[in-house]
């Protein structure tokens, strides 16, 4: 039998605080996670997706369910689980004063590297994280992309076997997050190992993993492949229209497999169906369905036509419910 | 993993206070200001009020002793306390380290800087109040330090259990512990002037009697050395065994991500 990377029953979490109520962050969660897949965690703020992932990488104990990280129990083996994974956080902060070298060269300490081992490791992830202009520059002067990189950096030290990613794209720009996924594709390419990758951007999530999860209120809502989720969501296909002269707009409305329709002056967006109910089957369901709302623009000239598929934006809007 | 490995896993605490204290313009006041004020008015008081010379060493070895502590004791809290301050903790403890690689690493830092501060203020006290701290050899100005730093040691774990405990309020823990040492452990008159109830309180703590052991180079009397040494070691031990106990209810309630936000 395969070894999971993460396998979690039952997973409880709440916090206490002196005078208020405990809040539950966290409702009895199962999950899997493969070795070698980039598993995501999607979810709106507050989901559970940070306490998740510091559960998973033992920062912090569930109260209540069972943990086992790279086949090791997470109650018994900690320190060895803690020597195998590593994780960058969302809003990443290191000691202020320290440089960039420094500051790996800490972190390497702390993981039991030394003398030319500890360089090498400082010399290999700054040169991987394109660091080198900034080696000797303060963390508290760096911009936030820069933080973003010492953070992954810093995570890559002790070569862990299991990565955590909280947000890693969080306050960068596009370019600087584009740069980013890049750079995780890469490591999870180069290094061979499995990586999950906490975030509430849709499109990084479609880009870069194999499975994800949704969560919502400490709990999973949803668990699968973007692709399947979206099939299994019966998301439907925009089709929008910008046209001249008049179209019959209750006519298009009431067409066999459109879900909904939004209309104003010159445009008209519909949202047809992609399980069928008339249309047909594949691409004869799409055809129909298309030439069906052509047919309802005769009296009018169509300026443009935009097919939109629906992605993990739409999911989570759906999800988010 | 190897011993090296397993060194640089405790140096690595003192690497970071040695950089962070480095950079920091404040450590100036730390390492030399404060001190010299602190040994300066002791010293003056002595030549105005024209106390005998034996006083006059009682009271600057309480001056060094108290100046020393908080030096040393802060470096060890600042294992912590910079983390906190940087919001940078979750990284400390995401790495497979203990509670005493943690501590000795910083304990090792504040040794260096407190003997450096020693040194001075020991100069110092010898020029402009002409006195001499090797009066009894360099074995009883050791036994002394050690168990100063020892009493450092255990302040500054009581300070990062207070941190991990308490959260981010804690931190004026870092400043106000040496004063209650300063109150009731012979720093400036002999603890038996306290009350009772201090009195008692001033024979828990190991300091008192390494301050008795020391001042009894100058002003002959009994002490009881032994029982300081005792005392320290107990401490720092239950102190690690608190502290480790401290990080494990952090990891439960949940106050590392707290700290961290």
């Amino acid at each position: 039998m395969t070894q999971k990377a993460v396998e979690a029953r039952g997973i409880v979490k709440s916090y206490k605080s002196f005078f208020g109520r405990p809040a539950t962050v966290l409702s009895g969660i199962d999950l899997d996670v493969e070795t070698g897949e980039i598993f995501g965690l999607l979810g709106p703020n507050g989901s559970g997706k940070t306490t998740l992932i510091s559960i998973f990488s033992t920062l912090i104990y569930p109260e209540q369910g069972s943990l086992s990280v790279l086949g090791m129990d997470a109650r018994h083996h900690q320190s060895e689980i803690r020597k195998a994974v590593n994780i960058s956080t969302a809003k990443p902060n290191f000691p202020w004063s320290l440089t960039v070298a420094e500051n790996l060269r800490h972190y390497g300490m702390l993981y039991g590297l030394y003398g030319r081992g500890l360089q090498q490791a400082v010399s290999d992830q700054i040169a991987a994280f394109e660091l080198e202009d900034f080696r000797d520059m303060r963390f508290e002067n760096l911009s936030t992309g820069l933080k973003q990189r010492l953070s992954i950096a810093k995570a890559m030290m002790n070569h862990p076997r299991l990565l955590f990613l909280d947000e890693p794209t969080t306050g960068l720009d596009p370019d600087m997050s584009r740069k980013t996924r890049s750079l995780i594709q890469r490591i999870h390419r180069e290094e061979n190992i499995s990586v999950v990758v906490s975030t509430h951007y849709m499109p990084e999530a479609e880009m870069l993993c194999d499975r994800v999860a949704f969560l919502r209120k400490g709990r999973i809502v949803a668990l699968d492949t973007p692709l399947n989720l979206k099939r299994r969501l019966f998301l439907g296909e925009r089709v929008e229209v910008r046209y001249e002269g008049t179209v019959d707009i209750p006519a298009l409305q009431s067409m066999p497999g459109v879900m909904g329709l939004k209309s104003g002056p010159g445009w008209v967006e519909v949202v047809m169906e992609r399980g069928g109910h008339g249309m047909g089957k594949g691409e004869d369901r799409e055809r129909n369905g298309l030439d069906g709302i052509i047919k309802l623009f005769t009296q009018a000239k169509i300026l443009d036509l935009t097919i939109k598929e629906p992605d993990l934006e739409d999911v989570f809007i759906e999800l988010a419910r | 993993m190897s011993w090296q490995g397993e060194l640089n896993k405790y140096l690595a605490s003192a690497y970071k206070n040695w950089i962070t204290s480095r950079r920091n313009i404040f450590t100036v006041f730390e390492l030399f200001f404060w001190p010299m004020i602190s040994l300066l008015s002791i010293g003056l008081l002595t030549q105005f009020l024209r106390v005998e010379e034996a006083m006059v060493s009682f009271l600057l070895v309480g001056a060094i002793a108290l100046t020393i502590l908080q030096v040393a004791q802060i470096d060890v809290a600042y294992v912590l306390l910079f983390d906190m301050w940087s919001k940078s903790i979750k990284n400390t403890f995401i790495a497979p380290v203990r509670s005493y690689h943690l501590v000795f690493g910083a304990a090792l830092f504040g040794i260096l800087r407190g003997s450096v501060v020693f040194i001075i203020l020991a100069g110092v006290s010898h020029l402009l109040f002409g006195f001499n701290f090797q009066e009894g050899g360099l074995l009883p100005v050791l036994i002394f330090l050690l168990g100063v730093f020892a009493m450092a040691a255990v302040i500054g774990i009581i300070v990062c259990i207070s941190i991990l405990t308490f959260g981010q309020k804690a931190d004026v823990a870092a400043w106000s512990l040496s004063g209650l040492i300063l109150l009731v452990s012979g720093i400036y008159y002999p603890v038996e002037v306290l009350p009772p109830l201090l009195q008692a309180f001033a024979r828990l703590l190991p300091l008192t009697y390494f301050l008795e052991y020391y001042r009894s180079i100058f002003i002959p009397g009994p002490h009881h050395l032994a029982t300081g040494a005792f005392l320290a070691a107990f401490y720092l031990v239950l102190g690690l065994f608190l502290l480790d106990r401290a990080i494990e209810r952090a990891r439960r309630t949940g106050i590392l991500l707290r700290l961290s936000e």
